[in-house]
């Protein structure tokens, strides 16, 4: 097999996702009823503290919910693959791997203690039917090298004798190397050092290109997205709050939780007592509220209807959000941008840390 | 670090063997009634001269009955190191260290055919009870795991023994074989050693199998909950690749386990070789204990130990072969 | 558990009222773990009060010997005619008697040396710790038999002293890595970032957070203990002195040939029944135990 650069960067549509996962107290949604689109060929970020929702849905685009969790409605279309909510058995087990990558934790151990990297390589290989295994070293060997790694001695090294940025490189080689083209990266850069960090966001970026894949990078760290996403994704309770080009929802949030989260980033120019913490703690799997927005406890521009109705959908210029504020605002202002509480000063000091200042460029 | 562990293991089963030693050797000395000194006024009455009589009580227990506490210790003590046990009182004029190392096959032998099978099946019943644990066969072979695991040696042995040679006699009570064949290597002398043996070995058998099943079961649970189980699930990996990941992961944790479950085993064959009559290194210590044969008691419980601290080393060079984590002196395991 | 360390007063109270709850609801879903409860408590009334309701001596009845079951003797009777349920019930109160001392020695013992070796670490830990790992290694009956030699052990207070001074190892050795893991999660950091003293965190923060997994133990030490003074009759190395499972036991199997006769089968079932019932109820409540305070293991 090895590479066919004819393959295409497939386009995924997830709608009206929801999974619920059981417990003593019966069914409680992890995520409800999210609609996200990855563009081909995009890098998109999905940004969240942890219980969001966000690792729920990079699983779910594997059809991968571990028990007691399971996907109750909606559908996750992948060009090439159909409905991977519908695949069962053999075939969902060849489409993992082979059309999705998947990336894990570099905390975490993805390897298997007893065998050597090339081992499981080979053990890949057979699990999808490769015939040229040779081939398949080769290629690895190659993405290695690729990425700063001398190929063969990794092959033959056991995950202990790996460092943690080591092994993320090893995971990102496992996901490419049946040469999928759509790759789910989980917290790629968590519990690493700065500058394996730095180094693991530019292999991914280059690979991404070199490739032409569409990639989903789930994190709780703004600055990752900021530095690698070109289309952002904010989750909070199990639902998609806001989401747009990475530039337009960093340099101007609409949603109050996003406002909050930017204004919670501590700058490396002027006082850091201005970097303010949300107040309040993000909902638990039993504390989401059944009714209304999500968000309406911890949110400053709460009104009396986030208690009942369902925040809509507002669209404005190329990003989405939820919430009755902002579309008070817009109707208020005639589709004008509310001036976000957040202030586009604070945001650029954000990027600023986090390395990113072409948004300069883009203000008014 | 391979040679490091094992001269680790054998320094710290030097040790052991030194306290049992010196236990059984106090304890000889401090038996009520002093039978060394009993022994040499006996032999002085029968005529026998002091030096002689000191001679021969010497060889019988493997130190002088005269001279001090501390000259006596290291007597005994350099005996040992010469393999000297002494000579048994119930067969005069051989070696304890003759008698025992004939008994010792007879502990030994069944004991690691018990344990084999009973590894084996408990292995391969607690994979299949960490998989079903939510089904009612999971939690059958569980509950019985801990039953078994929890019910003493004896009371399995007496319960094994009351069915098959008192209610079914079909199986023999005593001895290692029927004495009408010739000890060799014929089919009919075999057969009749495998026919003995069934008890003894089944209930070695049955006394570990609840371990292994418990174990291997929770051990299951525990990898299957790992990160890269999970990670090779997502890069499809098939399933028959994924099980062997488990169970060979799984696996690993037990080898910890066999040295304490020998251990068990070696110390529980006094009860099964006393109900089934077997003549191992139980019944010996049995037998020295009964006939005040101090130098075979002595010389049984060490050689117990002894067993004990070879299984142990065993099973942790197993375990250094198996895991590449303390192959390479990474682990610290 | 790091609740204990903020809930204080009306909190703990609080929270002991959901424990008893939690208690029940994990009894009541599963039936047999009442019945191991029933069971346990059931031993404990026997050997309390169970040898009040027969006479001393026991009666014997010379034209009955080893009588088969019957309405009158329900597990028949001995060679000399007693009744061998009498037998049992008050051979039990030695039997549980030396069980419990050796329990409560056995993990007063293993909880305090754990605790020390885990919370002093260094140089304490691992002398400590190399003693245990030796005592767990000697063959705890070969070591009681030779000992028996010099010392009769039969009241059940020496006896129950013996076992639980040969038995400790096990204990230690969980209660110390308990402490290590509590430690390692800066549990006992944070504790004395409160200023707290050293007393009250083991008193009142270590020992609670192990109080459950040190019941469990002790259940496990009382099987234990019964196994090895039952055994150590039977063996008939000591002198029968008491009325004792064991020695009903050694006296059905050498004396009454139970191993090939099947009149004095019954003789020995009833104590191996008796031995298997407590098992039984002790694991079932282990079991329990095991799961109200390891909501983990809760299966899916």
């Amino acid at each position: 097999m090895s590479v066919t650069p004819e393959k295409k960067a497939p386009g995924v549509r997830v709608s009206g996702l929801s999974v619920v996962y059981r417990t003593p107290t019966g069914e409680l949604p992890a995520i409800s009823g999210i609609d996200l689109d990855l563009v081909p060929g995009t890098i998109t970020g999905v940004v969240g503290e942890s219980g969001s929702g966000k690792s729920t849905l990079a699983l779910s685009l594997l059809n991968a919910v571990q028990s007691p969790g399971r996907i109750s409605a909606g559908s996750v279309e992948i060009d090439g693959l159909g409905d991977v909510v519908k695949l069962r058995g053999e075939e969902l087990r060849k489409a993992r791997g082979r059309h999705i990558g998947y990336v894990f934790q570099a905390a975490q151990n993805s390897l298997n203690p007893l065998k050597t990297v090339g081992k499981q390589l080979l053990d890949l290989g057979r699990s999808h039917d490769v015939a040229d295994l040779r081939g398949l070293v080769r290629e690895a060997k190659d993405l290695l090298g690729r990425m700063g790694m001398d190929g063969a001695r990794v092959l033959d090294s056991h995950q202990h004798e790996l460092s943690g940025g080591m092994r993320q490189r090893v995971g990102i080689m496992f996901a490419l190397v049946l040469n999928a083209h759509l790759v789910v990266l989980d917290e790629p850069t968590t519990a690493l050092d700065m500058i394996t960090q730095a180094t693991i966001l530019r292999i991914v970026r280059e690979v991404h290109e070199e490739r032409g894949l569409t990639t989903l990078v789930i994190t709780h760290d703004l600055g990752v997205v900021a530095e690698v996403a070109d289309r952002l994704a904010v989750m909070y309770g199990g639902q998609v709050v806001e989401q747009g080009p990475t530039m337009e929802v960093l340099g101007a949030p609409r949603h109050p939780y996003t406002q909050g989260l930017l204004r919670a980033i501590p700058r490396l120019v002027g006082d850091i007592d201005e970097a303010r913490a949300l107040p309040g703690r993000p909902p638990t799997l039993g504390t989401i509220p059944e009714r209304g927005c999500v968000f309406r406890d911890r949110c400053v521009l709460r009104m009396d209807v986030c208690e009942t109705e369902k925040p809509p959908v507002v669209s404005l210029g190329a990003s989405i959000a939820l919430c009755h504020a902002v579309e008070a605002a817009a109707d208020r202002d005639g589709r004008a941008d509310i001036p976000p509480a957040g202030g586009l000063q604070e945001v650029v000091g954000a990027q600023g840390a986090t390395g990113v200042h072409e948004v300069r460029g883009e203000q008014p | 670090m391979f040679a490091r562990r094992l001269a680790g293991h054998l320094a710290r089963g030097l040790v052991m063997i030194l306290v049992v030693t010196t236990v059984s050797f106090f304890v000889i000395r401090s038996v009520p009634g002093d039978p060394m000194a009993a022994r040499y006024e006996k032999l002085v009455e029968q005529g026998m001269s002091p030096v002689a009589a000191q001679r021969a009580v010497e060889v019988l227990y493997g130190f002088a009955p005269t001279g001090g506490l501390w000259q006596q210790y290291v007597d005994y003590m350099s005996g040992l190191l010469r393999l000297d046990l002494g000579q048994s009182l119930m067969v005069p004029g051989v070696g304890v260290s003759t008698v025992l190392f004939s008994a010792a096959k007879w502990t030994v032998l069944p004991v690691l055919a018990g344990t084999l099978l009973s590894f084996l099946v408990g292995v391969v019943m607690g994979v299949y009870a960490a998989i079903r644990r939510s089904g009612r066969l999971g939690d059958v072979l569980a509950i019985s795991g801990s039953l078994l695991h929890g019910v003493p040696q004896y009371v399995l042995a007496l319960l094994l023994g009351a069915v098959f040679t008192t209610l079914i006699p079909i199986l023999p009570t005593s001895g290692t074989a029927d004495i009408m064949f010739e000890p060799g290597f014929n089919a009919g002398y075999i057969g009749s050693l495998i026919e003995y043996a069934t008890l003894p070995v089944l209930t070695y058998a049955l006394a570990s199998y609840g371990g292994w099943i418990l174990a291997m079961k929770s051990s299951v649970v525990t990898v299957l909950g790992d990160d890269f189980i999970l990670a090779a699930e997502l890069r499809g990996i098939k399933r028959g690749i994924v099980f062997r990941y488990v169970t060979r992961n799984a696996i690993l944790p037990l080898f910890t386990i066999l040295a304490l479950s020998l251990g068990m085993l070696f110390g529980g064959a006094i009860f099964i070789e006393r109900i089934f009559n077997y003549p191992g290194l139980g019944l010996m210590l049995i037998d020295g204990i009964n006939n005040r044969d101090y130098a075979l008691m002595g010389g049984a419980f060490l050689l117990i130990t002894a067993a004990i601290v070879v299984a142990n080393i065993v099973a942790d060079l197993f375990y250094t072969v198996i895991d590449p984590r303390v192959r390479s002196g990474e682990g610290s395991i | 558990m790091t609740a204990p360390v903020i809930a204080a007063g009306g909190g703990r109270a609080a929270l002991r009222r959901n424990f008893w709850r939690g208690v029940w609801r994990v009894l009541k879903r599963k039936p047999s773990r009442m019945l191991g409860m029933v069971i346990v408590l059931g031993f404990a009334f026997m050997g309390a009060f169970g040898p009040m309701f027969y006479p001393d001596p026991l009666p014997r009845d010379t034209a009955a010997l080893y009588a088969p079951p019957s309405w009158e003797h329900p597990f028949g009777t001995d060679f000399e005619g007693t009744d061998v349920l009498s037998l049992l019930v008050t051979g039990s109160r030695y039997v549980l008697l030396t069980a419990l001392v050796t329990a409560v020695i056995t993990v007063v013992l293993g909880a305090a040396i754990g605790l020390f070796a885990g919370f002093r670490r260094g140089r304490w830990d691992s002398v400590l710790m190399r003693i245990t790992d030796m005592k767990l290694t000697i063959p705890g009956l070969p070591l009681l038999l030779v000992l028996s030699t010099i010392w009769k052990f039969t009241s059940a207070f020496e006896m129950g002293l013996v076992l639980g001074l040969l038995g400790w190892g096990g204990v230690a050795r969980a209660v110390r890595s308990q402490t290590l893991s509590l430690r390692e999660r800066g549990f006992i950091e944070a504790a004395r970032g409160l200023g707290l003293s050293t007393t009250h965190i083991v008193g009142r923060e270590l020992l609670p957070s192990m109080a459950p997994f040190i019941a469990m133990n002790m259940l496990i030490a009382v099987t234990g203990a019964v196994y090895a003074q039952v055994g150590l009759f039977f063996l008939g190395v000591l002198p029968f002195e008491a009325n004792n499972w064991g020695v009903m036991l050694n006296l059905a199997v050498f004396g009454g040939g139970a191993m090939s006769s099947p009149a004095a089968l019954p003789y020995l079932m009833a104590p191996l029944l008796a031995i298997l019932l407590l098992t039984l109820g002790i694991v079932l409540v282990v079991d329990a135990m095991d799961e109200i305070f390891n909501p983990r293991l809760r299966e899916e």
